[in-house]
């Protein structure tokens, strides 16, 4: 209902993305390339942060990592240590649903419906405009 | 009668003086402005009142109705929308600085139904920003400011229908629409002490509503009581074509009557040992003092319990998931910054981090839920448990730390798409509405409705309104 996505990414920058995207989710630490195992300046948190397993400690790393690829600049230090620690924080959940026991056969709750000709909209009078965000004054 | 006691009339008391011609809306109407603009600043209840659209539909109601065309028992009724609603023309600000100019140029499908009944719109309620998809920490996330509770101004309203819930409270309005992903109806209901319905997922039609997790987001009226709901509710239940979640024609329209027999159906209700982990005592109190009630006039009452599952956890996933399409360009351009909320301003670039799998998996998770929850249902016709463990909070409460207890029930409830009704049942010592929340089965909107009656026909706390000058 939000009006349209707006993606005009390039090639380029698709190709980019998705190898972030797959280093953040599916590449295990171990296999990640040699210069990621560089130690890196992360914020340092609290003592009630969550103590993550190596794995899981990588995983949220690079998340991290993959949110300042594309923003860094956007951020102050105080916004880098909370983002750090939102990604943390998400790490515990994600696992928990990996962990859960599911079979082959177990489908997601998202299901194509498929577009019969009764359902197609009727003629509607007015087309929705596409709302995008207001213009900075 | 006191002058103040028209703002707290029941639907079904408005609607039989209007009919008569005992009370003309336009008065109404007026009444409830002149009362929402001395009052609803003090509250930052609404993003904006609708004078010119209210008085119009009040004339035209007047009109019809003095020439016998009455409508039915919303016309000529004021009510509020949360401001995520689209109404043609008028700025929907969806609560977030970078939408403050956004106009549609058409009506939701909700308001048109209200619209078509004769409801009179006065107002957009004010909400928290998103409806709180991208996180929040404070109850200040908010074009508006923190919505203040009619109750205790220094408390909240809870969120994210924070408007909506001040508005009913203070008798601004005879009823507000609010929406829920994850506890934004029952969570105001409960606070502000009034009748919130979720109804089922796919029973109303989101056209024309701001998107934040298409496949979690309800909308519902918050009212003066549960007859009140289960009107509003029949005027705005319904398939709509031009949103395809919603349920089909014969299974979305609900009827109301006013003679419906509640004893017709004895109701297996099922006392949730597990939607808590703890109470607050004085929460606890009412709880007691509720569960005698239900004991008491419901046929049979069994301790129940939710199934145990990382199901929070799905519900977090795919709600920060589809959060994150929906605000995708808002995150991409950087504008998420001008949201008010340090929280606001940063989690939604980490809800963009999940991955497809993991998305797809809590939607795996999900199903499996909804068969044990229909199981549940198999002995059940409704769950009850406290609609919130804590009364309102300050307005200053860091919400991230002092308002995230497990909500497993909220979390299953909406994952689900099941119903469930928040009725309040007591106060606390510092006269704090407590709330009660009756859930069922999905498509069950019935079964909550009757249980909520059926506690109210016997209990008057939905009856008491604060005081306010």
């Amino acid at each position: 209902m939000n009006g349209k996505g707006g993606s005009g990414i390039s090639r380029r920058e698709f190709a980019r993305r998705a190898a972030i995207a797959s280093a953040v989710s599916i590449v295990p630490a171990a296999n990640l390339p040699l210069d990621s195992a560089v130690p890196k300046a992360f914020p340092s948190q609290s003592p009630d942060a969550p103590k993550l397993s190596p794995d899981n400690q990588a995983e949220a790393d690079a998340r991290y990592e993959a949110i300042l690829s594309l923003y860094r600049s956007r951020f102050s230090d105080e916004q880098k240590a909370d983002l750090y620690r939102l990604c943390l924080l998400a790490q515990e959940p994600i696992d928990r649903l990996r962990t859960y026991p599911l079979e082959n056969g177990d489908g997601p709750a998202l299901y194509l419906k498929a577009l019969l000709e009764r359902e197609k909209k009727p003629e509607v009078a007015v087309t929705p405009r596409t709302a995008s965000p207001a213009k900075k004054p | 009668m006191p002058a103040e006691e028209i703002f707290y009339l029941p639907l079904s008391e408005l609607a039989k003086r209007i009919e008569t011609k005992k009370l003309s809306p336009v008065e109404l109407t007026q009444m409830y402005l002149d009362r929402s603009t001395k009052l609803g600043p003090k509250l930052n209840a609404y993003a904006r009142l609708t004078p010119e659209v209210a008085l119009d539909q009040a004339k035209a109601a007047e009109k019809e109705i003095q020439h016998g065309h009455y409508r039915g028992p919303l016309h000529g009724i004021p009510y509020a929308a949360k401001d995520l609603l689209a109404v043609k023309d008028i700025p929907t600000t969806w609560g977030a600085k970078p939408y403050a100019e956004q106009v549609f140029p058409y009506d939701a499908t909700v308001i048109e139904h209200l619209t078509r009944v004769g409801a009179i719109l006065i107002g957009k309620a004010a909400m928290i920003e998103l409806a709180g998809g991208m996180g929040y920490r404070f109850a200040s996330a908010s074009l508006q400011g923190a919505a203040k509770n009619p109750w205790d101004t220094k408390c909240w309203t809870c969120g994210s229908s924070s408007g909506s819930g001040a508005i009913v409270a203070a008798g601004l309005a005879a009823f507000a629409i609010g929406s829920e992903t994850w506890g934004s109806i029952i969570c105001p209901s409960a606070f502000c002490g009034v009748s919130g319905l979720r109804p089922t997922y796919g029973r109303v039609s989101r056209y024309g509503a701001m998107a934040l997790a298409p496949s979690m987001d309800k909308i519902g009226p918050l009212a003066r009581s549960a007859e009140d709901c289960a009107r509003v509710f029949a005027a705005i239940a319904g398939h709509d074509p031009k949103d395809r979640s919603t349920v089909p024609i014969d299974k979305g329209a609900f009827t109301y009557s006013p003679s419906l027999d509640l004893k017709a159906r004895p109701l297996r209700v099922g006392w949730l040992s597990n939607a808590w982990k703890t109470l607050d005592s004085s929460v606890a109190k009412a709880l007691l003092a509720a569960d005698k009630v239900v004991r008491k006039f419901f046929g049979s009452v069994r301790s129940a319990a939710l199934p145990e599952g990382p199901f929070e956890d799905a519900a977090n996933i795919i709600i920060g998931s589809e959060c994150a399409a929906s605000f995708q360009t808002l995150l991409r351009s950087g504008r998420v910054s001008e949201l008010t909320d340090p929280l606001g301003q940063i989690a939604g670039y980490v809800n963009q981090q999940y991955s497809a799998a993991d998305y797809l998996r809590a939607n795996s998770i999900r199903e499996i839920l909804q068969k044990k929850m229909d199981a549940l249902f198999e002995s059940y016709d409704v769950l009850v448990a406290a609609a919130q463990p804590i009364p309102a909070v300050p307005l200053e409460t860091n919400l991230e730390t002092d308002l995230a207890f497990p909500d497993p029930l909220g979390a299953i409830g909406n994952l689900c798409g099941l119903a469930a009704l928040s009725v309040p049942c007591g106060f606390t010592e510092n006269n704090l509405p407590v709330g009660l929340q009756f859930v069922g089965r999905a498509g069950d909107d019935f079964a909550v409705i009757q249980a909520a009656r059926t506690f109210q026909l016997h209990t008057d706390w939905h009856r008491k309104h604060p005081k306010l000058s």
